[in-house]
């Protein structure tokens, strides 16, 4: 038995002790019962089995520490009202807004922060990685680093875009359909319910099958495709909203249509609105990941994660982990935007699990 | 017992309906292609002879809704006309792809269904202990990781640096079922992590949900173990949305699958799909798009039609 084994198991068993001292069940638990799993891992897997246990409980760690610092950060520097809120958000919240924040100023900067251009061919095909480049070369010779930078831009910026035109589609659609009423409501719920009725990646499938894979093609579909969630939420929210008495009383004094929808109603459907955003995002930038996947998204040289994924896969049966790390970024942001969602979302309806 | 039947009577004729809207949506969409579709195979160098011959084979001079009637009367006897690219018969190629690709949904769904809903169940046992809070970041992660992802980390681990199974789902007629089940265990396995997550997510809501009502209140202050009050409780009354849940899902593993056939090469409808659209292909375009829809509308339509007819409201009216 080397000494790696003899101060795990050691670490954990006191450290289910010290949680068992302070009353701690839940940590107790959960320590207790990783050093019982540790048990079988370590006969069927052996010592890697163990370190493997250990790397993960190591970046854990680091994220539940960076997480904790970043929301400290979070709370110096925004107002008081805003902090007051932020020391309500759970790490994984925490954990969320740092990514995001990370993706976005790697989008942002994205010329400044990576060493070659995107399209720059710079080495000979899959060149494993040297000083010059962090993850190497991929199957052109082009960096593979930069190009996930540039990736940061491209596939969430697309993604970004057809989400805003979603959400304007269904979100204007929805609040007209709840202040006018009548034939328009009926037209627009039946629209809505029949592009609800088909498979969204077959139906993205079959537009860009007819109309090319185009950029604003992408967009247009991908942005018609989920307005009708936007539309359906939109109407439920505003549909309580528009009963209310004030909105009556606006109508009665003459306001215009578009003065209700933006000073009475869309004030009183913001909370909802915006987790709903944030959902949507998760669902348009999965959708479009999937479609440049398959080879019909982002065109090349463009980087984009998708594309980058399908293209460098023959490097995985090889044993590289490279190829996975775009399609890692894809799921890193996902993850990171449900986790601020699921607090907001916990936060506007009160929803308090018994 | 009357209110049911015209309840679930009405429910289909709705599905049937949204199908036939779907149908005219699919045919009509190609018609809204910039020229028309000789136009679109032939390119923009084609002669107006080559044009008009294809256009006669295509029969594109007749108006446009006697041509999608044909379509659909077609398309219901099983025949979807010819492909633009090889001239072959749409249905031969479809037909042995399409029992592929339900032989591997109906695989995930057999593992997935009654492992997600016990998970499930004990999650919404253990709610808010730390075991539930491990299990949310678990499934979330899953759910939000593309198909691919998780795809490929299985073919990473599983295949190339374990080799306990192939990477590459090539099957042939010839295999024994046990051979079968080998070969297709990473796409479905993939399967079943995505849709796991997701009916798991949605078993503990809807358990969770009913945990609030009074009834089940008082089925604690009368003394009920814990476990007791949710499976002779609440689970008869959940019944309903979990239905639903399932349906949902096998709804969406119809989507699923076709990412998963691209990772691991197997030969099903949704490979076919992809081909047919990068090839521009769209007489299989059609009749793909339609069996997907249709399956998922079905689906769907069975998600509706169980929880009417789990509802013990309505199977004893007053």
């Amino acid at each position: 038995m080397s000494m790696f084994v003899i101060g795990y198991y050691a670490a954990l068993i006191a450290a289910s002790c010290i949680a068992a001292y302070f009353q701690n069940r839940q940590a107790f638990m959960l320590l207790f019962s990783l050093t019982l799993v540790s048990f079988v891992l370590g006969i069927v897997g052996g010592v890697p089995a163990l370190q493997g246990v250990t790397i993960f409980a190591g970046i854990l760690a680091l994220a539940a520490g960076t997480s904790y610092a970043f929301r400290e950060f979070l709370i110096q520097v925004s107002r008081p009202a805003i902090a007051k809120e932020l020391r309500t958000a759970p790490l994984t919240a925490a954990f969320g807004m740092f990514v995001i924040f990370t993706y976005a100023i790697a989008g942002i900067f994205a010329p400044w922060i990576a060493p070659f251009g995107q399209s720059e061919v710079i080495a000979s095909a899959f060149e494993p990685p040297n000083e010059d480049m962090l993850l190497g070369a991929d199957q052109l010779g082009r960096d593979m680093f930069s190009r996930i930078v540039y990736g940061a831009r491209n596939s969430v910026g697309l993604a970004l875009l057809a989400t805003i035109l979603a959400f304007v589609i269904g979100a204007l659609a929805g609040l007209y359909s709840a202040v006018k009423g009548g034939w328009l409501d009926q037209l627009s719920g039946r629209v809505a319910d029949v592009i609800m009725s088909v498979p969204s990646l077959i139906f993205a499938l079959l537009m860009l099958s007819i109309f090319g894979t185009y950029l604003w093609v992408i967009v247009v579909v991908v942005a018609i495709i989920y307005s009708p969630r936007v539309f359906r939420l939109t109407r439920a929210v505003a549909g309580n909203v528009v009963v209310m008495d004030y909105v009556e009383a606006a109508k009665l004094r003459g306001e215009g249509d578009w003065h209700l929808i933006r000073k009475e109603i869309l004030p009183n459907s913001t909370a909802p609105l915006i987790a709903e955003f944030g959902l949507e995002f998760c669902f348009v930038f999965l959708l479009i990941a999937g479609l440049s996947f398959l080879g019909l998204g982002i065109q090349p040289p463009t980087a984009d994660w998708g594309s980058m994924v399908r293209e460098n896969a023959t490097l995985i049966s090889f044993g590289d982990i490279t190829p996975l790390i775009p399609a890692a970024a894809i799921a890193l942001l996902t993850v990171a935007v449900n986790f601020v969602v699921d607090w907001m979302l916990f936060r506007s309806s009160g929803l308090k699990e018994q | 017992m009357r209110d049911i039947l015209g309840l679930v009577a009405k429910r289909l004729g709705l599905g049937l309906v949204t199908l036939l809207v779907v149908s005219v949506l699919i045919f009509f969409a190609v018609e809204l292609l910039p020229g028309d579709i000789a136009q679109a195979v032939l390119g923009q160098m084609a002669t107006e002879e080559t044009l008009a011959r294809l256009r006669e084979e295509l029969g594109l001079g007749r108006p446009a809704i006697v041509r999608y009637f044909d379509w659909l009367a077609g398309a219901v006897t099983g025949d979807f006309g010819t492909s633009l690219i090889d001239g072959e018969p749409v249905t031969a190629k479809i037909t042995d792809r399409f029992v592929s690709t339900l032989f591997l949904a109906a695989y995930a769904a057999v593992i997935a269904v009654p492992f997600a809903i016990t998970l499930g169940i004990i999650v919404a046992l253990l709610r808010n202990s730390i075991f539930d809070r491990v299990a949310n970041v678990v499934t979330l992660t899953s759910i939000s990781s593309p198909e691919f992802f998780l795809g490929y980390i299985l073919i990473l681990y599983l295949a190339v640096k374990w080799s306990m199974f192939p990477a590459i789902a090539s099957i042939s007629s010839g295999m024994t079922l046990l051979e079968l089940l080998e070969r297709t265990f990473l796409p479905a396995l993939t399967l079943v992590l995505v849709v796991t997550a997701h009916m798991m997510r949605m078993t503990r809501a809807a358990i969770i949900n009913l945990l609030a009502s009074p009834y089940i209140e008082m089925a604690r202050l009368k003394g009920a173990p814990p476990w007791k009050v949710i499976v002779k409780h609440a689970l008869p009354n959940a019944w309903a949305p979990i239905i639903n849940v399932v349906a949902l899902n096998l709804a969406y593993l119809v989507t699923g699958v076709v990412l998963v056939e691209v990772v691991f090469v197997y030969p099903g409808i949704g490979q076919l799909l992809v081909d047919a659209v990068a090839k521009r292909d769209f007489p299989i375009v059609q009749a793909c798009c339609l069996i997907f829809a249709a399956t998922f509308i079905l689906l769907n339509l069975a998600a509706d039609v169980g929880a009417i007819l789990t509802n013990p409201r309505l199977r004893h009216p007053k």
